[in-house]
């Protein structure tokens, strides 16, 4: 099916009119509008993660490098963004609109096509190993000695338990959140008011002062200590997972689960988490990818859209680095299902916001979208490039007593012409 | 302990400048237990040079060496603990839990100068030994993994089993690299290779990392960027003795095993220097093993869609023999290290999978002894716990009332106890030790028993194993719900890691208000029948802490009942207190 191409005449006037929208809503942030924990949040001066995972694999043609007409570029079209020249697909008008906060990198190559290896590669920017989670050197180089909330939080329905923190400490995991749900054990037992919880603790208290008084390991008695503070302030924070949130949220990113989890994810950041991960599920299209693409991108694109806007309004996003990726894309060819099957071999991920150059495309695929064309990366390449631009110098070694592992992939070097 | 003699010095001396080997010699009678089964003849090592030596026993020998690798140690070392720091710690690390309160109050009471090393040879000899055993090896060979080839159940009992007949570390070892998943009797053994799926790299890898305590993680792709040691040929070498072997489904049972073909050479080429390299079966830098030349049959078995490949040569049976071996040294090193941190709550190398030049121990001459002495004793796990558990070393208190940075310095140094994060293990059965929901356990079982078989009931209520064994399968699944939420990264590591979610368990989790129940023979029952207060703090701190309470501590306690109207609230607030506090998160 041939589609009409975008023109430049629409590129001008979606730009001007972003423009026009993005410094109007920068007033109303410096009006006064933001919360006092966001207030607290941003005077902190942390840099933090949004990770938004479309599991499964999204499909590059149908997002991020369409290629409208071609042999294997599907019944969709191509659109013009707010910024000049750059097209993405049909199925992303919201993002479109918002493109000057992006950027795309369109020559990913994983070298692998299978789910868990190429979300691996992507997590911990190494080929092969045990490494830790971007989310828990975030946790351990951004997050401040006694964080609000723990530093890696993932908002999913399910997926397989990993090893995020692979050699760091395991305050640095990644504690999981189904869906909106608190996290397990927040509420006290029945019997245990508050009066009581602060008795028992007293005399707990004694008992562990008494214990750090015979001259212990202060390193180990410490990180116990800190596992119940922290336990008590998520208890605190229990109303943040027991909110409803509000008809206008719910409205503007959407009632569906993907949206309440993006309203939560939002929360979160806003009370000083470092990296949030927020999985979307369900973008393996082995069937039918035309028709999952169109619903799973509807329920995608204005949801993330808002969490977008919602963080540049509030000047959170200066200091948020957001990264929109898959395991794989979906291969060019159809199969006999009009399904697309796994490719990690020429695919696309976007991202924005904390020392990103916004706006940029880098790499490119060939005409057909079957190979990279220039500029080809590695999961290595992006987890330099995220982590540099959140500032955390990658060519280090962790700071990790005998243990001489680089925090990147030394064979490889971030993105240079992202990093802002 | 009596001062070090001068002759044994010289002795000492003159083995280090020769590099001699020599044997020290347990005291059989001391074993409560029975002996170990000899080796197979193929593996036995030479037997041991005899030197005058071999009366000083191996402790001797370790705490002469920590104490003169330090300048002024005594400044910095701290007196022998005292029997209620001994008897909590030495249940936990050769146990698995705390001791009841019953053990504690007999050890306390007993007035015999040989009471530690009499109740080292007790515990060494209990079923609960091997199971603390099969916890520290499970956790160390399976690194917690999830695997479902072979079942958990089994594995573990290979494991127990083992660990009961004190089966020699280097037999263990033949017995995992040999294993094939094919024969039946073995078939547990498989699961190192197995239940990693035999991804040839990932068991690579942790050949290396579990057997010789180097992690050639990073070499797999070139030689490793910050540690010169660690080479790409190390990790190829150790690939490929399994690089010929594959994964097999046997068509009529459905069970995976491992098949091999006769033929396929190990390639690499370094991503950095693009320099090709290709090499023999090999461990780490000793010399290769080609192959020999070909049989006219290459086969016994060829590989085919439903035939388990059998090769007249196989080099996958080659590991075990060049792992064992004598001369690789990195085997007994590795291993010694382990156990070392296992009692002492640190390696003499740290961490304990990254051993090379530029981490050197912190001190090589013990680490050197151990591995010697562990090899004339042949890799006799037991002896070599034994003699840890008696050094003075060991049984340094982990009390100090020196400044920070001399604490630190003193731990450094093993001058003091350190403290270790009980394990997964260890914290879910210790928690159902002090709150004596093990006896609501217990009774309820031995009711049943009574009940099924009247008759054998009165003689199999009192046998050890059957106690053990009934009370493990009981609490099983309830228990396995704390050793997940506690497990973190599995592997043998001696740092300490808390969560959040880890605590919110405890805090608020339905387990532990469970144990805190007043139920027939729990803790919290037994206390609510004792009038007097000072008695209940007694029995509280003996039963949750292994000792008894200070004055102040008794005091403490006695406040609390009178603020609190409701007596048996008061006692199940107290009790979860000390459950969750630190000195019982800790060996100590």
């Amino acid at each position: 099916m041939q589609r009409e191409f975008g023109c430049n005449h629409i590129d001008h006037e979606i730009s001007r009119r972003s423009f026009v929208a993005g410094s109007a809503t920068g007033a109303a942030a410096v009006g006064g509008l933001l919360t006092p924990a966001q207030a607290k949040t941003l005077k902190s001066g942390q840099k933090r993660i949004l990770q938004i995972f479309l599991q499964g694999g999204v499909s590059q043609f149908e997002s991020w490098d369409p290629k409208p007409g071609t042999k294997y570029g599907g019944p969709f079209r191509s659109i013009p963004t707010s910024v000049p020249g750059t097209h993405i697909c049909e199925l992303l008008p919201h993002t479109a609109k918002r493109m000057h906060l992006l950027s795309i990198v369109r020559s990913v190559d994983l070298k692998t096509n299978d789910h868990r290896i190429g979300r691996l590669r992507l997590e911990k920017g190494r080929m092969a190993g045990e490494f830790p989670y971007i989310g828990a050197v975030a946790s351990k180089y951004l997050a401040p000695p006694n964080p609000p909330l723990p530093g890696y939080l993932h908002i999913s329905t399910r997926g397989i338990e990993d090893n995020t923190n692979a050699f760091l400490n395991a305050q640095h995991a990644q504690l999981k959140l189904l869906g909106v749900n608190a996290p397990e054990n927040l509420a006290r037992p029945a019997g245990i008011d508050e009066e009581v919880a602060q008795r028992r603790n007293e005399f707990r208290r004694l008992a562990n002062e008494r214990f750090a008084g015979r001259g212990g390991q202060p390193a180990f008695t410490e990180a116990f200590d800190s596992s119940f503070e922290m336990a008590r302030r998520l208890m605190k924070r229990k109303s943040l997972f027991e909110q409803e949130p509000s008809a206008k949220d719910v409205e503007r990113y959407g009632s569906h689960p993907f949206g309440v989890r993006c309203i939560l994810a939002r929360e979160l950041l806003n009370n000083g988490a470092t990296c949030v991960k927020v999985t979307h599920h369900g973008y393996d299209t082995h069937a039918e990818n035309f028709n999952f693409h169109l619903e799973q991108l509807d329920e995608f694109d204005k949801t993330f859209c808002m969490l977008l806007d919602d963080l540049h309004d509030s000047g959170m996003l200066e200091s948020t680095l957001v990264n929109v990726y898959s395991e794989f894309g979906r291969t060019p060819k159809l199969n006999q299902r009009y399904g697309r099957d796994h490719w990690g071999a020429s695919f696309s991920v976007a991202m924005g916001g904390c020392g990103i150059v916004p706006g940029a495309v880098v790499g490119s695929t060939n005409a057909d979208g079957t190979e990279v064309a220039e500029r080809e990366v590695g999961g290595g390449h992006l987890f330099h490039t995220y982590l540099q631009a959140l500032g955390v110098d990658t060519s280090q070694d962790h700071d990790i007593p005998g243990r001489p592992v680089p925090i990147g992939d030394p064979s490889v070097a971030p993105i240079e012409e992202l990093l802002a | 302990m009596p001062p070090r003699r001068f002759q044994t010095i010289v002795v000492l001396a003159s083995m280090l400048i020769a590099g001699l080997r020599y044997g020290a010699q347990t005291e059989g009678a001391d074993f409560n237990v029975p002996p170990p089964p000899p080796l197979p003849t193929s593996i036995a090592p030479a037997p041991a040079e005899q030197t005058e030596s071999q009366t000083e026993p191996l402790r001797t020998d370790i705490d002469f060496l920590i104490r003169s690798a330090t300048p002024n140690f005594d400044s910095l070392a701290a007196p022998v603990s005292s029997d209620e720091e001994f008897v909590r710690r030495i249940y936990l690390d050769l146990a698995g839990t705390i001791p009841t309160s019953e053990q504690t109050k007999a050890f306390l009471k007993d007035g015999s100068p040989v009471k530690r090393e009499a109740l080292i040879d007790r515990l060494l000899g209990s079923p609960q030994h091997a199971r603390r055993m099969q916890y520290v090896f499970d956790e160390m060979l399976m690194e917690r993994r999830v695997g479902t080839d072979i079942p958990a159940t089994d594995w573990q009992a290979w494991l127990r089993n083992s660990f009961r007949d004190n089966k020699p570390w280097n037999q263990l070892v033949t017995e995992i690299l040999s294993a094939d998943g094919a024969d039946e009797k073995l078939r547990p053994a498989a699961k190192f290779y197995l239940d990693r799926k035999f991804d040839i790299d990932l068991v690579t890898r942790d050949i290396g990392r579990v057997f010789l305590g180097v992690d050639l993680e990073c070499a797999q792709c070139h030689d490793h960027p910050n540690i010169d040691d660690y080479l790409q040929r190390h990790y190829y070498g150790l690939s490929a003795f399994l690089k010929r072997s594959y994964l097999f489904t046997d068509s009529k049972s459905k069970k995976k095993m491992l098949g091999e073909k006769a033929e396929g050479d190990v390639k690499f080429t370094s991503v950095f220097t693009s320099e090709e390299g290709q090499t023999d079966p090999r461990v780490l830098n000793l010399p290769g093993i080609p192959d020999p030349e070909p049989a006219k049959e290459l086969y016994i078995a060829k590989p085919a869609g439903k035939v388990r490949g059998i090769p007249a040569y196989s080099r996958r049976m080659q590991f075990a023999k060049a792992m064992i071996t004598e001369d690789n040294v990195d085997f007994r090193t590795n291993i010694v290290n382990r156990l070392w941190a296992l009692m002492m709550g640190r390696g003499l190398v740290e961490p304990l999978d990254i051993r090379h030049s530029e981490n050197a121990p912190s001190n090589p001459e013990v680490l050197k002894l151990l591995a010697n002495e562990f090899l004339a004793h042949n890799y006799d796990i037991r002896w070599l716990i034994r003699e840890l558990a008696l050094t003075e070393t060991y049984q340094r208190s982990s009390i100090t009332s020196l400044n920070a940075t001399q604490a630190a310095k003193a731990a450094d140094a093993f001058a003091r106890g350190l403290l270790k994060p009980i394990s997964p293990e260890q914290l879910a059965w210790s928690s159902v030790v002090a709150t004596e929901f093990t006896f609501v356990t217990m009774n309820a079982q031995e009711a049943a028993l009574k009940k099924a078989e009247p008759e054998a009931a009165a003689v199999k209520i009192h046998d050890p194993l059957w106690r053990e064994e009934t009370l493990r399968k009981t609490l099983k699944s309830e228990l396995d719900v704390v050793v997940a939420r506690f497990a973190g990264q599995g592997g043998q590591k001696t740092s300490f890691e808390a969560t959040a979610d880890q605590a919110l368990f405890l805090i608020n989790g339905p387990n532990v208000q469970k144990w805190l129940q007043p139920q027939d023979g729990a803790l919290t029952d037994r206390l609510q029948k004792l009038d007097s207060p000072t008695e209940l703090a007694e029995e509280l701190y003996v039963a949750v802490l292994s000792r008894p309470p200070t004055d102040d501590e008794t005091t403490n306690v006695e406040n609390y009942l009178q603020s609190i109207s409701d007596r048996p609230t008061a006692i199940r607030e107290m009790t979860w207190a000390l459950l969750s506090s630190a000195e019982f998160r800790f060996n100590h």
